[in-house]
């Protein structure tokens, strides 16, 4: 005799799921929005803390009882000498204009005392210590003042991770509106097998077999929606990359740069995409059994 | 094999509808349980097979008290007891041979193991060329052989039926009780329960006669 394939206990006509699959899968794809956001994010910080570390910059007010040019000389030369610093430019007057223009315009200008600007860069890996930088400027011409971008790049990371908790937040909302919903599925299913269920138990099934064969269906159903939301969320970031290349839109080359390896290769921050599909599969498989057992327990 | 002593059983805060039951099954025993609809039967066959507990009275089955079971035991001790219904309770999505094969297949059991076993029961049952059918285009009566072919595919040591002739003719009524009879040589022990006054003539066991809840001395 050639032995088939035993049919399914709870077939899949038994077991509709469509409706849990297409929620599923929409709220996937938010997750897979959520997690998105957080990696850009976290990226275009750790870029820009990154450009801020390397730089100092050292503000010359402009006094009438100083020289200038005898100023910004003196300091570059002292700045030249300390260790860790690898680079010295003097920006000009029309560079530090340009730099206000955004705040205060470019009209009338010429009357107000721009302070002059040095730009030091530094060996981010080997910074000087900035407090006995100061003081050596200082010593040079007291009016200088070092600025070390240290208060913009704390409020950058407070923000970076401010959003970062937002994120959490909605993924954690995301994941506990899908235990909702496999929830009342769970509960449908075995409603709607009420009959089977009982032939089952009176064959002497026991709830982890019962609970088991309705189960692999979440499974399934899990895995499904992780993969349909994953697919999803990752093209409408590529679309959202490559919609407005030649402008050089900022959220455009941000979701274009999620496709693209950092140069360190960072794997891990690939692999919260991954975890969509196989959280939704986890918290199908789980939740459902859970709320089986729970269920089947009160038959008995 | 089966005792039950001053057996009560209430639905909620309804009136009992099961008084003082007690009586007595050996092992390889056949024994009908008759009554009027209503009397009882199925409400006592449930407490047999273990989907109700009494709310007085013992019941002891295979040396256990029924009372003192702890949920997850019951698998076990439901696995050898058969049970077979008027309604016949197949699968509708399962074929005539996975329906008679789920008892062993709950029990782990692989169908390369049990595929020789079910076939050959099939056959017994007259129903060797419906192996593959779906139970929607069996008659009555092959419905109900396949449900006692899935009631005693894992040996149980006991057999419950339920009004199994109520849908079907009286000459295949006949049949079906002789197959009973059949199982019952073979050392099953049987509890038929039915209202059929004829069926009782045809085979020589004792009677428990219920009504309105209460055993008639036998």
């Amino acid at each position: 005799m050639t032995v088939a394939k035993p049919g399914a206990i709870i077939p899949s006509s038994a077991a509709p799921l469509r409706t849990l699959t297409a929620v599923m899968a929409v709220m996937c794809f938010l997750a897979v929005l959520a997690v998105g956001a957080m990696e850009l994010i976290n990226r275009a910080v750790a870029q820009w803390a990154s450009g801020l570390a390397s730089e100092v910059t050292v503000q010359l007010p402009q006094l009438s009882t100083r020289d200038m040019d005898k100023d910004l000389t003196a300091l570059t030369q002292v700045i030249a000498g300390i260790e860790g610093v690898k680079g010295v430019t003097i920006l000009d007057r029309a560079e530090g204009e340009k730099l206000l223009a955004p705040w205060i315009g470019t009209e009338g200008l010429d009357a107000l005392p721009i302070p002059r600007l040095i730009r030091v860069v530094v060996d981010d890996k080997r910074q000087p210590d900035f407090l006995v930088m100061e003081q050596t400027l200082q010593e040079a011409v007291p009016t200088a003042r070092l600025d070390t971008h240290r208060r913009w790049e704390a409020e950058l990371r407070r923000m970076a991770s401010t959003l970062t908790w937002l994120s959490s937040l909605i993924l954690v909302l995301i994941s506990l509106s899908a235990v909702a919903m496999v929830i009342f599925a769970s509960r449908a299913v075995l409603e709607a097998n009420r009959e089977t269920v009982d032939v089952l138990h009176i064959a002497g099934a026991d709830d982890g077999f019962i609970a088991g064969e309705i189960n692999r269906r979440f499974i399934a159903t899990g895995l499904w929606a992780g993969l349909i939301g994953l697919a999803a969320g990752m093209a409408m970031f590529f679309v959202l990359g490559h919609w407005d290349v030649a402008e050089n839109n900022g959220v455009a080359s941000a979701a274009r740069a999620l496709f693209y390896l950092p140069q360190e290769k960072d794997w891990s921050s690939l692999a919260w995409f991954l975890l969509v599909p196989v959280g939704a599969t986890v918290i199908a498989l789980v939740t459902s059994r859970i709320t089986l057992r729970r269920m089947l327990r009160e038959v008995r | 094999m089966l005792q039950l002593d001053a057996v009560g059983l209430r639905y909620g805060d309804g009136p009992e509808v099961l008084r003082d039951v007690s009586f007595r099954l050996a092992p390889g025993q056949f024994a009908f349980l008759t009554g009027a609809s209503g009397a009882g039967k199925t409400s006592l066959l449930r407490l047999l097979f273990l989907a109700l507990k009494p709310t007085r009275g013992r019941i002891d089955m295979f040396g256990e008290d029924v009372l003192s079971l702890r949920r997850k035991t019951l698998p076990a001790l439901r696995r050898r007891i058969g049970v077979v219904f008027q309604d016949f309770r197949l699968l509708d999505h399962l074929s005539t041979f996975d329906n008679v094969a789920l008892p062993l297949r709950i029990q782990g059991q692989r169908p390369e193991v049990y595929g020789p076993d079910v076939e050959s029961l099939l056959q017994w049952v007259g129903l060797g060329d419906k192996l593959h059918a779906m139970p929607s285009v069996l008659s009555g009566g092959e419905k109900q052989r396949a449900a006692i072919a899935r009631a005693v595919i894992s040996k149980p040591d006991i057999l419950l039926a339920d009004e199994p002739t109520g849908n079907v003719d009286k000459a295949l009524a006949q049949r079906l009780l002789h197959l009973f009879a059949q199982l019952n040589k073979q050392g099953t022990t049987v509890l038929f329960a039915t209202h059929d006054e004829s069926l009782l003539r045809q085979i020589k066991a004792p009677v428990f006669h219920l009504e309105e809840g209460r055993l008639l001395t036998p």
